[in-house]
């Protein structure tokens, strides 16, 4: 099988179906919100910058933000097919890197966007299937929509299946 | 507060020049430390989306060791240091006084050369600025972190930056002379927009 592959960058979405492998690179604070449907195997991707829009000047696009993220995802996957009642979510990233220099006053802004992810999740009915986030380390994705197959690799760590 | 975008041409030209000063002691530290001729090129200012950061110095997925550190007194904001893999390594090596290729993972010892390295060069860096505009400025200690470059970039800006649209650096690149194993890595200057604003006042430019 020929699969496709597309690259997801920041604050961008991309949805496919079986033949499709969705990735991101370089995840730091950022966070990937997968959201797969099994019976039809489309599923989506998006990386997500910030939380929410209130947080930038510029809110066009919903993308870059958790809180539109999900809703637009969600009805992408619709128009290919899949059904928003059967989907699953798994996120990925969120980390805290330079630790050391966050003060108590500093905003976390990896632990913030889990948040927000998880919040936005919660608010369209979507079960969490898996997470890998939060720590202090990067990640990048691969996510295999026709195997239902989500990679994490890690600098110096071993792969994670989700 | 200043639109980043409106930044005129002789403004911009302004903080190369500063930010030039800064650079030439950082390679001179960096010169003394590795006993070893460094060039640095003229440096560049770049104004991006924040969404476009992890492009800004053109490899994203590179594995890279980053220094990063505060910069606190009278202007705010801060300095990334950003060695690509191998040139870390060699860093190290060279700080260690360790053979060429003899180091391949970036043990406890490693790391903290690197640092060390590091907080050297931005305080050279920062301490140049302040001569040069009668200004204070104090060095955070600094942080490590072995990571893509995309992760580094964007984390640097998202979470201890304030702007979520566009944002500012002024990098320079610089590089030890010869050989195939020569270090070489990228300064990135990063002040808070309104610390831009202090800075080009201390020149009599905005």
């Amino acid at each position: 099988m020929t699969a496709r592959q597309t690259f997801v960058k920041v604050a961008q979405h991309a949805v496919g179906g079986r033949e499709d492998t969705l990735i991101t690179l370089g995840l730091g604070s950022c966070v990937a919100i997968m959201l797969h449907d099994r019976a039809t195997l489309v599923g989506g991707m998006a990386h997500v910058l910030l939380p929410e829009p209130s947080l930038a000047r510029d809110a066009s696009n919903p993308s870059k933000f958790a809180t539109s993220a999900v809703p637009l995802l969600m009805d992408e996957i619709r128009a290919l097919g899949g059904s928003a009642s059967r989907l699953e979510a798994r996120l990925v990233g969120g980390a805290s890197m330079f630790t050391s220099l966050m003060g108590p006053g500093s905003l976390n802004m990896g632990e913030r966007n889990i948040r927000a992810s998880r919040e936005a999740l919660k608010k369209a009915n979507i079960p969490i299937l898996a997470e890998e986030v939060g720590r202090d380390y990067g990640r990048s994705v691969r996510y295999w929509i026709g195997e239902s197959r989500i990679v994490v690799t890690s600098v110096g760590r071993p792969d994670i299946v989700l | 507060m200043i639109d980043l975008r409106d930044l005129q041409e002789i403004q911009l030209d302004a903080l190369r020049e500063v930010s030039n000063m800064g650079a030439g002691h950082a390679a001179t530290a960096l010169s003394q430390m590795t006993k070893s001729r460094i060039m640095i090129n003229v440096p560049r200012l770049q104004v991006s989306r924040l969404e476009d950061v992890p492009e800004l110095l053109q490899k994203p997925d590179e594995v890279v060791a980053a220094v990063l550190m505060h910069m606190l007194g009278d202007l705010t904001g801060r300095t990334l240091l950003i060695f690509p893999r191998h040139s870390a390594m060699r860093l190290s090596e060279i700080l260690l006084h360790r053979p060429a290729g003899s180091s391949h993972v970036f043990g406890e010892l490693e790391q903290s050369a690197i640092k060390e390295a590091g907080n050297i060069l931005s305080a050279a860096y920062m301490n140049a600025l302040s001569d040069f505009m009668g200004l204070m400025l104090l060095p955070s200690v600094p942080s490590l972190v072995i990571d893509l470059c995309a992760a580094v970039l964007t984390t640097t800006y998202t979470n201890f930056g304030h702007e979520r649209d566009y944002v500012f650096c002024i990098q320079t690149e610089f590089s030890m002379e010869e050989g195939k194993d020569a270090v070489s890595g990228h300064f990135l200057l990063l002040p808070d927009v309104e610390s831009l604003q202090i800075i080009l006042r201390s020149i009599r430019l905005a």
